[in-house]
């Protein structure tokens, strides 16, 4: 009995600060932070994970590449006209890989992903938390972050990665298209130049802003979404700051990473 | 099997909801008028919520470039030539590009939204039931717009772009400025000035009719606004990335 008044009172004023935390997160490190502490401790579903991987990477392939594959064709178009002017084409296809693997496939490709998943994870979770799901999915004792926030985080970091590379081979797919058979340079040329720049530490910082780019994407546009409030216009808006916020973050991301990378002392270029 | 035979039929189906979508716009605003005074207000808030995104977005474009131009470079062991790729490769391609996604993801998403949401709520009916034709209400005042403001959006970008590509050359990159400055201004002409603001005007057509069709065209509830807003911006990043290889293929043959 005593052990039972003495345990009732500190629950009465621990209320207040527990209903505190029931939305502990609404600023965006306090919910990196907690999404990073869910991921960590994993009871998270792997299957989710891989369910997410691939919707992500269904769904944005083909963006991906239907935007990739002119660009390329835009770099190649302008790239043979610009060095006509010095008589190096054979630099076309050098400098062209260069630019697209270090810079355009990573940058290109996590706009089209935030445009297409991220949007798509913020309305998914702004609409669950407007039908009270989230609130559905707590009150079972499943935390909402591990089971509907990390796998998409975590799928989504898998994915962007992966397909930053398949755009790079787009792009310069594109450019060996309007190079070789728009504007004549040999065949031969192209392919022999393709890897005279670039190294295997380019390749790497690809994929490295590709895996960076995912997680960011992944932390807004859930966070959007987990947030959102006031109706379907909530759901819109959440869709709204998604892309803005991602798309900006992405090139202050790649300025700095770019800077990191590709201007150190260390840099092979 | 009958998911994958309803993919082609359903692009078909929405290209041509597409066509007569912007035919429908048209006509209902030949028939009914312009309205002045709506589309005026449609600019002036499209440029002025826009700027600020678009300001810190071609200034780190500007600022990427000149990374990017200079690592590219100087391999070559010419690093005075990043002053010329800034100038070609920001104005020509990627500032016009880029200032169209971003017009898109900002204004866009937000048309489609708005509109997604009215015909949620049923106000699309109801302006219907008080004989207002909804596009010439509501679609092109926003298209008009948009076309207005492309144009200064589109400079101001370009010169965001350039003056933080200078900053970044100048200071963090020790490049030269006043062989730069030449660099840049040697290798940028009215013309691809012209090619980069038409751009601009040809990517702010696009973002009004697709996120205005997808808007209309919208299932009910908040699934639905969701969904037509994801559709909407990756139809325009798409379209825009397409019709910027048209123009630059015609225009720099």
């Amino acid at each position: 009995m005593p052990s039972a008044t003495s345990l009732a009172p500190p629950s009465a004023p621990a209320d207040p600060p527990r209903r505190r935390r029931r939305e502990p997160s609404a600023a965006f490190h306090a919910y990196a932070y907690r999404v990073g502490a869910a991921a960590l401790r994993p009871p998270w579903s792997a299957a989710e994970v891989v369910r997410h991987a691939y919707v992500v990477g269904y769904r944005c392939l083909l963006p991906v590449l239907v935007s990739m594959v002119p660009f390329g064709m835009v770099i190649g178009v302008q790239g043979m006209k610009i060095l006509d002017l010095f008589g190096a084409h054979r630099l076309l296809s050098g400098l062209m890989a260069l630019l697209v693997i270090r810079e355009l496939a990573p940058v290109l490709t996590s706009v089209l992903v935030a445009a297409q998943a991220g949007s798509a994870f913020a309305a998914e979770l702004g609409a669950m938390r407007l039908k009270e799901e989230l609130d559905a999915t707590a009150v079972m004792a499943v935390d909402p972050v591990s089971w509907h926030v990390v796998p998409r985080v975590l799928g989504m970091a898998l994915v962007t990665p992966a397909l930053t590379v398949l755009a790079a081979v787009g792009g310069i797919a594109g450019g060996w298209v309007v190079a070789v058979y728009g504007r004549g340079l040999p065949h031969g040329e192209f392919a022999a130049h393709t890897v005279a720049l670039i190294g295997t530490w380019d390749l790497w910082a690809s994929a490295v802003k590709g895996l960076v780019y995912g997680v960011t994407i992944g932390l807004v546009s859930t966070w959007r979404g987990f947030h959102s409030s006031g109706g379907a216009e909530g759901v819109g808006r959440a869709v709204n700051d998604t892309v803005v916020i991602c798309v900006v973050s992405i090139l202050v991301l790649n300025y700095l990473l770019s800077t990191l990378m590709f201007t150190g002392a260390g840099a092979a270029g | 099997m009958t998911a994958a035979a309803g993919i082609p039929a359903r692009f078909l189906a929405t290209v041509g909801g597409y066509a007569g979508f912007t035919w429908d716009c048209a006509a209902a605003t030949l028939r009914h008028g312009l309205r002045t005074d709506a589309t005026l207000r449609e600019a002036y808030v499209i440029g002025v919520r826009s700027l600020p995104v678009l300001v810190t977005m071609a200034v780190f474009v500007g600022t990427n470039l000149s990374i990017q131009g200079h690592a590219a470079f100087r391999t070559l062991g010419a690093h005075s030539l990043v002053g010329m790729f800034v100038a070609l490769a920001g104005v020509r391609e990627v500032c016009p590009l880029l200032a169209g996604t971003m017009v898109a993801a900002k204004t866009g998403t937000e048309i489609c939204a708005q509109l997604a949401v009215m015909r949620t709520k049923e106000q699309i009916d109801a302006l219907e039931v008080m004989a207002v034709n909804p596009y010439a209400e509501l679609i092109a005042p926003r298209l008009l717009g948009i076309v207005l403001v492309m144009p200064a959006l589109t400079v101001l970008t370009l010169a965001a772009a350039i003056a933080s590509a200078t900053a970044v050359a100048v200071w963090q990159l020790d490049v030269n400025p006043g062989e730069f400055r030449d660099y840049v201004f040697d290798n940028i002409r009215l013309a691809d000035v012209g090619i980069a603001v038409l751009k601009g005007v040809l990517f702010g057509a696009v973002i009004a009719t697709v996120s205005g069709f997808f808007g209309l065209t919208s299932e009910r509830g908040p699934e639905g606004v969701g969904r037509a807003t994801n559709r909407a911006i990756v139809a325009i990043c798409v379209v825009c990335v397409m019709l910027n290889y048209l123009v630059t293929a015609v225009a720099y043959r």
